[in-house]
C-alpha cells in the first residue's frame, strides 16, 4: 500500500486537536515575504493589531506592558502595519533576518 | 405496517429524509427541488420532524450551514437545482475533505443558456470530481430508497463521505408515482443515528476544523479521499444487500440490467429517462430487435468492474448521455468517457457510441430509442460505429 512520510501526514478529515493558543500542525509561517516589525517606543498599545490579526499572531503580553508578535503562524498579510494607529509597524523583508524563512520550504 | 403512497419524487424526498431523522436542514429555494424543501418545513411546523430548519441565504450558504452541523455531529440535508448547484461550487471539495457525510439532493435542472427550467444532468455532473458520493433515481420509489441508502454508505466509518442524490428535475421530481413507505422500526433497523466518531465539535474537547494545510500535505489528503472511494464498493453491497433484505427490493448495488439475457444491443442510461427507455426495449422486442437496458446506479463511485462485465456480453452499447462536456474527448457527454474507459482491458469490446438526449430538459421519446435502436443495429451490422456522438432528434440514423 502506500507509505505517507510522517511529516507530512494529515489527521483524518484535517481536524486537528485546538488546545488555546497553538497547536505543533498546520504551521503558516512559511508563507511571509514580508513581516511585520513593531517599534515598542512608539506603540501605544492601541490593541488594532491584536483585533485584526486573522490568525491572532498579535497577543497581549502577560504583564500587559507591549504586544507580542507570533513568528510561527504570522502568514505575512500585514494588516496590522496597515491599521497600526501610531505607525509603530513597519514591513520588512524576511530575508534580511538571520531567522528569515524562505516561502514554503519547511523551517520548522 | 408499510403502506402505498402516490408521491412526486420530491414528495417522496422529504418522507425519506424525516424517516432518515435528520437533525439539520438548510434550504433556499430554486425549482424544482424547492418542493422538497416546502415538504419538510410542512413536517417540522406541524411537529412531525423534529428539526432545525434553517433558511440560507443562497446556495453557498445552505452548503457552509450543513457543513458546519455535520461538523458538530447532526445528520444533515440540503438541496439545489440547476444553477444553484454550481452556485455552492466553492463548499463541496471541503466538505469531503474534512469527511462530514452531508447529504445533498440535487433535482436536476438545465444551466443556464441564459435560461431554462428543463432538466438535464450537467447541474450535477459537473460536480462529480468533488469528493462526493453521486447517483441517480429512475423513479419517486428509487428517490426514496436512494436518501436512506446513501445516508447508511455516507456516514459508514470506511467512507465518511458527503452524497448528492440525483434525480431528474420534473420527470422524476414532479410526475408522482407510488411509493412504499416503510415502518419507521425498517429505517431504524438499516440507518443506525449518524455517529460522528471523534469528529464532534466538543467545548470539553476542541478541535480545529479546516485549518490551512501545507502544499505537500495535499497529496495526502487527497490520497485519503482516494482510498475512500476505493473502499465504498465493498460498502455499498452492504448496505444495498441489507437494504433489499430489510425492505424486500430487488436492487443490484451498481448496474441493473433489463431484459438483457439474449440482447445485442443495450441503453446504457442513468435516472429517469430509464423509465421511457424500459417501455421502448419491450416495444423493439416485439419487432425482433434483440435490445435491452444498462442502468447505472452510480456514476461516483463509477462500478469500473462492473460496468466492463455487463456491457462486454453486447454487441453494441449506446450510451444515453444526459450531461454535456463540450469539446471532450467524445464529442459529446460524460458517461462515454468512462465507459469506453471501463471496456478498455476487456479483450472482447462491445461497439459503443453516444446519444445526446434529453438535453436542456427535451423528453425522451420512445421515437428516439427506436432511432437510437437503429443506429446501434446499422453499427453492428457494419461492424464499426460511424462517430462517437449522435444527437437526438437532430440528425438522421446513419450508422
Amino acid at each position: 500500500m502506500f507509505n505517507v512520510p510522517q511529516e507530512r501526514a494529515v489527521p483524518f478529515g484535517c481536524v486537528t486537536p485546538a488546545p488555546i493558543g497553538e497547536q505543533p500542525m498546520m504551521r503558516t509561517g512559511n508563507w511571509r515575504e514580508f513581516r511585520p516589525v513593531i517599534d515598542h517606543e512608539q506603540c501605544n498599545l492601541c490593541m488594532n493589531c491584536v483585533v485584526w490579526c486573522p490568525d491572532a499572531c498579535w497577543q497581549l503580553s502577560e504583564n500587559e506592558e507591549e504586544v507580542v508578535w507570533n513568528s510561527t503562524y504570522c502568514k505575512g498579510c500585514l494588516i496590522c502595519v496597515n491599521e497600526c494607529s501610531h505607525d509603530a509597524l513597519t514591513k520588512a523583508y524576511e530575508l534580511d533576518f538571520p531567522d528569515g524563512v524562505v516561502r514554503l520550504e519547511k523551517p520548522f | 405496517m408499510a403502506k402505498e403512497m402516490t408521491l412526486s419524487g420530491c414528495a417522496a424526498s422529504a418522507q425519506a429524509v424525516k424517516m432518515a431523522k435528520v437533525d439539520v436542514i438548510c434550504s433556499y429555494p430554486i425549482r424544482p427541488y424547492t418542493a422538497a424543501m416546502m415538504e419538510l418545513a410542512k413536517m417540522v411546523a406541524e411537529g412531525e420532524l423534529d428539526a432545525e430548519f434553517i433558511h440560507g441565504e443562497g446556495e453557498h450558504a445552505q452548503l457552509s450551514v450543513v457543513y458546519g452541523a455535520s461538523a458538530a455531529g447532526a445528520r444533515t440535508f440540503t438541496g439545489s437545482s440547476g444553477v444553484g448547484v454550481t452556485y455552492a461550487m466553492e463548499v463541496y471539495s471541503p466538505i469531503s475533505g474534512a469527511r462530514l457525510p452531508v447529504q445533498m439532493m440535487i433535482a436536476d435542472r438545465a444551466l443556464d443558456p441564459p435560461g431554462d427550467f428543463g432538466s438535464e444532468h450537467t447541474d450535477a455532473m459537473s460536480c462529480r470530481d468533488q469528493g462526493w458520493i453521486m447517483g441517480w433515481a429512475e423513479s419517486p420509489q428509487e428517490a426514496f430508497d436512494n436518501h436512506l441508502i446513501n445516508y447508511r454508505i455516507g456516514e459508514d466509518p470506511r467512507v465518511m463521505l458527503p452524497q448528492f442524490v440525483c434525480q431528474d428535475g420534473y420527470f422524476v421530481s414532479h410526475i408522482p408515482g407510488k411509493v412504499l413507505i416503510p415502518d419507521q422500526a425498517q429505517v431504524d433497523e438499516f440507518l443506525p443515528p449518524y455517529n460522528p466518531g471523534k469528529h464532534v465539535l466538543d467545548p470539553k474537547q476542541p478541535v480545529s476544523h479546516g485549518p490551512q494545510i501545507r502544499p505537500d500535505q495535499g497529496a495526502i489528503m487527497d490520497l485519503q479521499r482516494a482510498e475512500a472511494f476505493l473502499e465504498m464498493p465493498k460498502v455499498i453491497e452492504e448496505a444495498v444487500g441489507d437494504f433489499n433484505r430489510i425492505f424486500g427490493r430487488h436492487y443490484s448495488p451498481f448496474v441493473e440490467e433489463f431484459l438483457t439475457d439474449d440482447a445485442e444491443i443495450v441503453f446504457f442510461i442513468q435516472g429517469g429517462h430509464a423509465a421511457t427507455a424500459r417501455y421502448a426495449v419491450k416495444h423493439l422486442r416485439e419487432r425482433g430487435v434483440k435490445a435491452g437496458l444498462v442502468k447505472l446506479r452510480f456514476v461516483r463511485p463509477f462500478p469500473t468492474t462492473q460496468v466492463a462485465e455487463s456491457l462486454a456480453k453486447f454487441k453494441g452499447v449506446g450510451v444515453v448521455e444526459t450531461s454535456t462536456s463540450y469539446g471532450g474527448s467524445m464529442r459529446g457527454g460524460n458517461l462515454l468517457v468512462e465507459v469506453r474507459a471501463a471496456l478498455y482491458d476487456v479483450p472482447k469490446r462491445p461497439l459503443t457510441t453516444s446519444f445526446m438526449a434529453g438535453l436542456g430538459g427535451d423528453a425522451v421519446t420512445l421515437k428516439d430509442f427506436y432511432w437510437m435502436a437503429e443506429i446501434l443495429t446499422n453499427a453492428v451490422k457494419a461492424g464499426r460505429v460511424g462517430k462517437t456522438v449522435y444527437w437526438a432528434g437532430l440528425e438522421q440514423a446513419v450508422a
